[in-house]
Formats: structure tokens, C-alpha cells, sequence
């Protein structure tokens, strides 16, 4: 089991903070279940541009989404921000 | 000439003499604009030696050529100095609506000399220009400051950059504040306003910019702001949380600084988020001129009313850097360092060196009497300190001096978070090699935001990269942020722009504006002659590079406890000579003569 948890715009679509999913074996397939639960919008806020983290370090510099999760992972995911 | 007005206004607040003074286009394409003019007019009049607070410091107000005009977010003018917290170069950038309007009033800058022998301020209806007694608003706080001047000269449309009491009581790191909450925040700009007794600059313009080609301009701009509005972070994610959607961000990515720096990650981060902001606070978004971002809070307080902010370094400097949670603590106090005129990255940054000072035994609690303790965590600090440093009673004569002199008070330097005596912002470099390499180098002291090197190590733009990479590539990447930085500030917008906008969007929008054909590489350049011009400053101004082009102990000895940068220092050494190296300068940090030569900065030498 994995923790996600969703940071500005993507909670009020998916309307909580976080989840807890079962069942995934790469950061891919978490998108894929968590576009399923969450539908289109959710999907369009993050498909193109985003920051997925796998205990504090993105996926860019792991295996992308190939990245391995294991159990009592946190991911954490943020649409596109930026400040300063 | 186009996008300038072409004309200097000097001030002598010794005499009282008003003069003016034409640029040129000569002029304007080697320096383009702001703390490019100002660094030419430092290092042509003033002595870099000169103490900051005597009246032969130079304070410079400054527009760049976009400044008034419809550019996306072309609304920023700068305030340059000498600075009396680094005693180096001190170029403080500022949005709001004072800029375009000094601009409208046919003025490109102020240059402010001497030392007014009692309060004044300077009134300016376009070409009506006068130096007015302001005893009666000297000690007021910048919202009554405003609101009287406004009265005063009996019109609601002026613009005033002002100093409050923090401004006048000449502490290290006070600011100059506009249209309330808006900051030409670092480096004691405005306590070297108070110095020279200039309590406020009252601006009124009724002219136009004039554009080249008026009709290619406007398209240009057209398309930029639709860029802009397109843009995931500058037409998304900035509007809707402000510059605090990056609490939490910088916190799960492990480089958020807590309890001066001592931990990377705040376990209440969350409770001043942005998000948690939005959901308790926010009233609305406000934009600066010409703005189609609009990264502004207004924000209220029952406490405080209808106020602003806080932005992300004021809520993590009077927040996790001293181990506080409580955000409405975090909303008022930053409403009163706005109100006094405070810069609160330093605010917070002095405080958080207090705080460890005072757990390590340094400052005694005897030291601070009936005063509440400088614990980390202790609400009660925040609005106690902040109130007790401006008007410099009590302790708060010791915190008014700035981070690094009391922590030299007490034997504790190792414990000041700051380069060039000035305080770190909010990101602990140990997660961001090249943002803690852009700290050690920067020009004005520790600062993020002149070579905002988190965009691409963390962020992602305008690529992703590793954060603890240490390659040339890195470096290479580091100069040119810093040049590019410099020349959207010399052009008067906002590097928020950068977000959706790249190199050559800012060359289009110049040469459309200014009539100009200058390539991309040629801007760039501009923005490399400014960033060596500053160096060159503080060099002349007793700069050691080896020892000073520095980050504190602790960032570069003592690894990262725990989380994402587990195990991690920033690899300062191994960075430094490449940095030297290639931006061409000597192995000892200084710049060579062929490097003068081919800026053209001989004459200054």
C-alpha cells in the first residue's frame, strides 16, 4: 500500500488530501489507477507538466514512470507551480 | 529615444538643489535600465568605501525602458545603494505602481545625494519637482504615511515609495515600501533613506512612454501574455495560491529550512501552506501593473484587517526558519513588518540566529530581562521582536543591527544563516547545489532571487535538473540565470515572467519598444556587464572572493539530517573555481583586464 498525497488544485478535484492505494507496482500504474478514480480533470491537471515524489525525491531522477513503489511509500503529487 | 523618457533627476538634499540630466542611447544600450544605471552612476560618484549611512552614499531610484509601458508585468523600478547590512552593492527590485508612475512623470531615475537636515520628501508632478518638510509624518507607519501624503498634495492618484519608523531608525534591513505592501525589500535600502532624512518620494506623471513601433509592439506583447496566461505556473499556479504554493512544495522536496536551518523539513508546514491560506485568508488576488499574473494576496486578518501576504519567504522566514506554525501569528507579523517597513527575510533570518543563539547559551536569558524568551517555537517572539528592533529598545537595539553583528556580539558567527552578512531566503541548498553556488556568488549577499537556480533544479524549468549535480553544465546554467535576471530587471518587469517566458521574449519585446535590433546574445551581454559592474563594486569596495564568496558552515560541513537530502552538504569547493573560471574571472575571484576590456568597463576601474 502506497500513500498519495495531493498538493494545491488537485485536491479540490479529487476533493481530499490524500489517498491510500493498493495494488500498484510502478509511479505508471499509480497515474493510471488514480486517473480512473479521479477522471479527465484530474488527468488534464497534471498530464502534461507536474512533480511526482517518491519519499521527497522525483521520479525524474529515478525511473521516471517506471519508478518501483513499495509498501509504506509516500508519493506526493503538485500540478505545475512555480514562485519565489 | 524610445521606451526611456531620456531624463535623470538629481537630488541634493544637502543644498536643496534639484537638477536634471539627459541620457543618451549610448548609454541606455550598455546599461539598459535600473540597477544598470545604478550601478553605473555607484561606481562613477560614489567612493565603494564609503560608509553607507554618511551623505556621501548615493541612493538611486530607477526605471527600466518597459517600465509604464503595457510589457507583461512592466511595472518595476529598483532602489540601489550602497548597502549598510553587506557593505557591498545593494539593488532592491519592487512592483506595485510607483515605477510606471515616476516613469509617467518623465523621469527615468533619482539620484539622491547628500543628507536633508530635517525630514523632507520629495514631491513630483512631472516636471514640478520640490523637496517638502515632512516633520510631521516622521515616525508614522507606511499606511498612514500614504494616506497623509495622499491628502496632502489632494490627489488620489499619486504613487509613494516610502520608509517607515524601521526605515528611520536606521535598522540594517529596512526597507522601501509602495502602495502599502509592496517591497524594494533586501540589503537596508531604506534605512539608507532615513539616513538622508527622505522620508517619502510623492509621484504624479501625466506623459506616455513612447514606443517604436507602437503596432509590432503591441503584437509582440500580445503574444507574450498569452504565453504568460497559457502557461501552467504563470497563468495557473501563481494566480490561484501565490508565491506559497511552494511551502509545501520546497517542504516534500526536503529543503525547506526549520529552526535555522538545523532541519530541512517542517513537520507543520502544511498549516502555513499556501493552500491553508487560500482556504482562511485570502480575499482576492491583486496584480502589479500590467501584471496578467497576479501572484498578490490580499488577505484579512480580524487582527489586522484587509491586508496583504503573506508571500512564500515571509511566511517560511517568520515561520518554520523560527519553528512557529501558527499562520495568523505569521499574517500579523508580517502585516507589521510591512507596516514599519521591514524586510522580513532579514526580520526572520535575524530572529532565527537570536533563537539558536540563545539555545547554545550565547545570549543569556539574563541578557534579555523581562522580554520573552527567545525560544524556537515561541509565538510570543514574532510581534514582541519585530516591534522592539524598529524602534531599536531594549534587545531590539541589538536584532536592528541584522543577523550577522549579533551573532559577532556573542561569539557565535557560525550561527548566522547569511553570506555577505546578509540572511539566507527559504531553501536549504543542500537540496539545490547550484542555488547554494548562486548564494555564495550573488552580488548582493544571500538572495534567491537574482539567480533563481530552484527553477530548473527543482521546479523544472525551463528543464528539469538534478538537483545534486555539480557538472559544468550546472554552472554554465547558474551565469547565465544570473545574466538573464539582470537584464528583465534592467528592462522593469518581473522575473516571474520567466516562468512561461524565455531569453528571446525579452529581446522581442525590447526591440520593439525601443527600436532596437539587438540579438539575444547582445542582451545577455548587457546583463553580464551588470553583474560584473556590481562585482566590480564590491570588489573596490573591499571584497575578499576566497573568503566571502561563502555559505555558512553549516551548509557546506554538516550533512543534511533527514529526508529527501539525507547525507547531503552543498560541494561549494568544488564548484567555486569552475564558476571563476568560467565567467572568466581569475583564480582569485577577480576580474582580469581582458574581462574589463571586452565589457567595456574600463572607465570604472
Amino acid at each position: 500500500m502506497v500513500r498519495v498525497k495531493f498538493f494545491a488544485t488537485l485536491r479540490s478535484i479529487a476533493g481530499k488530501r490524500e489517498v491510500e492505494i493498493k495494488g500498484v507496482k510502478t509511479v505508471g500504474e499509480l497515474l493510471e489507477k488514480l486517473y480512473a478514480e479521479f477522471g479527465e480533470e484530474f488527468k488534464n491537471e497534471i498530464e502534461e507538466r507536474r512533480m511526482i515524489l517518491v519519499n521527497g525525491k522525483n521520479i525524474d531522477h529515478l525511473n521516471g514512470l517506471d519508478t518501483e513503489l513499495s509498501d509504506g511509500d509516500i508519493v506526493s503529487i503538485f500540478p505545475p507551480a512555480g514562485g519565489g | 529615444m524610445y521606451g526611456y523618457q531620456g531624463k535623470i533627476l538629481r537630488v541634493n538634499l544637502t543644498t536643496g538643489k534639484i537638477s536634471e540630466e539627459k541620457i543618451d542611447e549610448e548609454f541606455a544600450k550598455k546599461w539598459l535600465g535600473t540597477r544598470g544605471f545604478g550601478i553605473h552612476f555607484l561606481l562613477k560618484e560614489i567612493d565603494p568605501k564609503v560608509e553607507p549611512f554618511s551623505p556621501e552614499n548615493k541612493l538611486i531610484f530607477a526605471t527600466g525602458p518597459l517600465t509604464g509601458t503595457t510589457a507583461p508585468t512592466g511595472g518595476r523600478y529598483m532602489v540601489i545603494t550602497k548597502s549598510p547590512l553587506t557593505g557591498y552593492i545593494a539593488m532592491a527590485n519592487s512592483g506595485g505602481f510607483f515605477g510606471a508612475e515616476l516613469k509617467f512623470a518623465g523621469w527615468d531615475a533619482i539620484i539622491f545625494e547628500g543628507k536633508a537636515e530635517h525630514p523632507v520628501y520629495l514631491y513630483i508632478n512631472d516636471d514640478q519637482v520640490e523637496l517638502r518638510d515632512a516633520s510631521h509624518i516622521w515616525g508614522k507607519v507606511v499606511s498612514e504615511t500614504e494616506k497623509i501624503l495622499t491628502e496632502e498634495v489632494g490627489d488620489k492618484k499619486v504613487q509613494i515609495a516610502s520608509i517607515g519608523p524601521a526605515g528611520e531608525n536606521l535598522v540594517r534591513f529596512a526597507a522601501v515600501m509602495n502602495n502599502g505592501h509592496r517591497a524594494a525589500g533586501r540589503g537596508g535600502v531604506g534605512a539608507v533613506m532615513g539616513s538622508k532624512n527622505l522620508k517619502a518620494v510623492v509621484v504624479r506623471g501625466h506623459k506616455k512612454v513612447e514606443i517604436a513601433d507602437r503596432a509590432k509592439f503591441m503584437s509582440v506583447v500580445k503574444e507574450k501574455i498569452e504565453k504568460l496566461k497559457n502557461d501552467p505556473v504563470a497563468g495557473g499556479g501563481l494566480p490561484k495560491y501565490g508565491t506559497a504554493v511552494l511551502v509545501n512544495i520546497i517542504n516534500q522536496n526536503g529543503l525547506y529550512p526549520t529552526r535555522n536551518f538545523q532541519d530541512s523539513q517542517f513537520e507543520y508546514a502544511e498549516e502555513q501552506s499556501g493552500e491553508a491560506l487560500a482556504s482562511k485568508y485570502l480575499v482576492k488576488n491583486k496584480p502589479c501593473f500590467a501584471c496578467p499574473i497576479g501572484c498578490g494576496r490580499v488577505t484579512r486578518h480580524p487582527a489586522v484587517g484587509v491586508t496583504e501576504g503573506p508571500e512564500y519567504e515571509s511566511t517560511w522566514a517568520l515561520g518554520a526558519h523560527l519553528g512557529i506554525n501558527d499562520l495568523a501569528s505569521i499574517v500579523i507579523a508580517n502585516h507589521l513588518c510591512d507596516e514599519y517597513g521591514l524586510d522580513t527575510i532579514s526580520t526572520g533570518g535575524t530572529l532565527a540566529t537570536a533563537m539558536e543563539l540563545y539555545e547554545k547559551g550565547l545570549i543569556k536569558p539574563e541578557e534579555l530581562g523581562d522580554a520573552p524568551p527567545l525560544r524556537f517555537g515561541n509565538t510570543e517572539v514574532l510581534h514582541y521582536y519585530i516591534e522592539k528592533l524598529t524602534f531599536r529598545e531594549g534587545f531590539g537595539d541589538k536584532l536592528a543591527e541584522g543577523g550577522y553583528r549579533l551573532a559577532e556580539m556573542h561569539n557565535g558567527v557560525e550561527y548566522f544563516m547569511g553570506v555577505k552578512k546578509q540572511e539566507l531566503p527559504a531553501y536549504d541548498p543542500r537540496g539545490a547545489e547550484g542555488h547554494g553556488l548562486g548564494y555564495a556568488t550573488n552580488n548582493r549577499g544571500g538572495c534567491h532571487i537574482k539567480n533563481y537556480m530552484i527553477s530548473p533544479e527543482i521546479l523544472g524549468y525551463p528543464y528539469k535538473m538534478d538537483p545534486h549535480d555539480i557538472s559544468d553544465d550546472k554552472v554554465k546554467m547558474l551565469i547565465v540565470f544570473q545574466d538573464l535576471t539582470a537584464v528583465i530587471d534592467a528592462a522593469g518587469l518581473c522575473v516571474f515572467t520567466t516562468f512561461g517566458l524565455g531569453a528571446d521574449d525579452y529581446r522581442d519585446m525590447l526591440n520593439a519598444a525601443l527600436g532596437w535590433d539587438l540579438t539575444t546574445e547582445e542582451y545577455l551581454k548587457i546583463g553580464e556587464r551588470i553583474w560584473n559592474a556590481e562585482r566590480l563594486f564590491n570588489l573596490k569596495a573591499g571584497l575578499e572572493p576566497l573568503k566571502e564568496d561563502s555559505l555558512p558552515k553549516r551548509l557546506v560541513g554538516e550533512p543534511v539530517k533527514d529526508g529527501p537530502n539525507k547525507g547531503h552538504v552543498v560541494r561549494l569547493k568544488e564548484m567555486l573555481p569552475r564558476y571563476y573560471s568560467l565567467r572568466g574571472w581569475a583564480g582569485d575571484g577577480k576580474i582580469p583586464e581582458e574581462k574589463i576590456k571586452e565589457l567595456g568597463l574600463e572607465e570604472y576601474v
